[in-house]
């Protein structure tokens, strides 16, 4: 068991994060906090990332209020780009997954693991992950 | 009390031409003179020279880099519990949820961690959740 290094964000953890009225807005504050946590005693530890087309699924437009503390939280952005694109319409063709989900597998392929995956679905992360053959935390929300 | 309000708002301006620097492109480079340790400045010299990175300029970037960002992730996160004060986990959640992205054996003894995050509260100074961990996991070798 090695510390995570990338932790990411899909659907409903993303919802959850940014609606403080989410009946799971608190737990998905606590791992934010625990990345938090660890980057303020040792900085760039962990990456909290969210595929964009996560964030598209999720109705996420940081734009919305740049005043909103939540819309300013230090996510990184996953893009959607032509090698990440290949590497999930790859994902997709095999396991039938949805768009952002196909993402998230091709995310957990192109970062620095050990991974985790905060998510609801926690069946289809674990075939993807299972199917890419890279070890995922897979925490449900 | 006015002090404090007008103090809060100098602050939240602060704090937001801090998150704008951050996410802006940072095309512009600027030259400036920082004060290096010798040690450090020759290691990075080398680690350049072994290919570990680019230059001693790139390491020092990507160091404050880091350091901002966890400096502003923090203060986004207390802005964000002032505002929703039932938001905020507490050491337990946050020791839970640490031990769930490690996938440690610790995520499934929920009673462990709470019992450790309240021990250790009595003997340390802002324990951080790796330190609950630790403890909980001295808690659980002692009753194996």
């Amino acid at each position: 068991m090695s510390p995570a290094r990338t932790v990411v964000l899909d659907n409903e953890a993303v919802q959850a994060l940014i609606d403080p009225a989410h009946r799971k807005h608190r737990r998905v504050c606590a791992v934010v906090e625990a990345v938090a946590a660890r980057n303020q005693r040792r900085a760039g530890t962990v990456r909290l990332v969210v595929p964009t087309a996560v964030r598209v699924e999720a109705g996420w437009d940081k734009r919305a209020s740049k005043s909103t503390p939540v819309n300013r939280l230090r996510t990184d952005d996953m893009p959607l780009d032509s090698a990440t694109a290949d590497r999930g319409a790859a994902i997709r063709a095999v396991l039938a997954v949805s768009i952002a989900d196909a993402h998230v597998g091709a995310v957990l392929e192109s970062t620095e693991g050990p991974h985790a995956v905060i998510t609801s679905d926690v069946k289809d992360m674990e075939r993807i992950a299972a199917h890419i053959g890279v070890s995922v935390a897979v925490v449900r929300v | 009390m006015w002090y404090g309000l007008w103090y809060n708002i100098a602050m939240d301006r602060r704090l937001k031409r801090l998150l704008d620097l951050l996410d802006s492109d940072g095309d512009d480079t600027v030259g400036t003179s920082v004060r290096l340790p010798a040690n450090l400045r020759d290691a990075a010299a080398l680690a350049a020279e072994l290919g570990l990175s680019a230059s001693t300029t790139e390491l020092t970037v990507r160091g404050l880099r880091d350091a901002l960002e966890a400096f502003a992730q923090r203060a986004v996160l207390d802005a964000h519990y002032r505002a929703n004060p039932h938001a905020r986990p507490d050491l337990a959640e946050v020791a839970l949820a640490a031990a769930e992205i490690d996938a440690s054996p610790l995520a499934r003894r929920r009673d462990l961690i709470a019992r450790a995050a309240k021990e250790i509260a009595a003997i340390r100074v802002d324990p951080s959740p790796d330190d609950v961990l630790l403890y909980a996991a001295g808690l659980a070798s002692a009753v194996a």
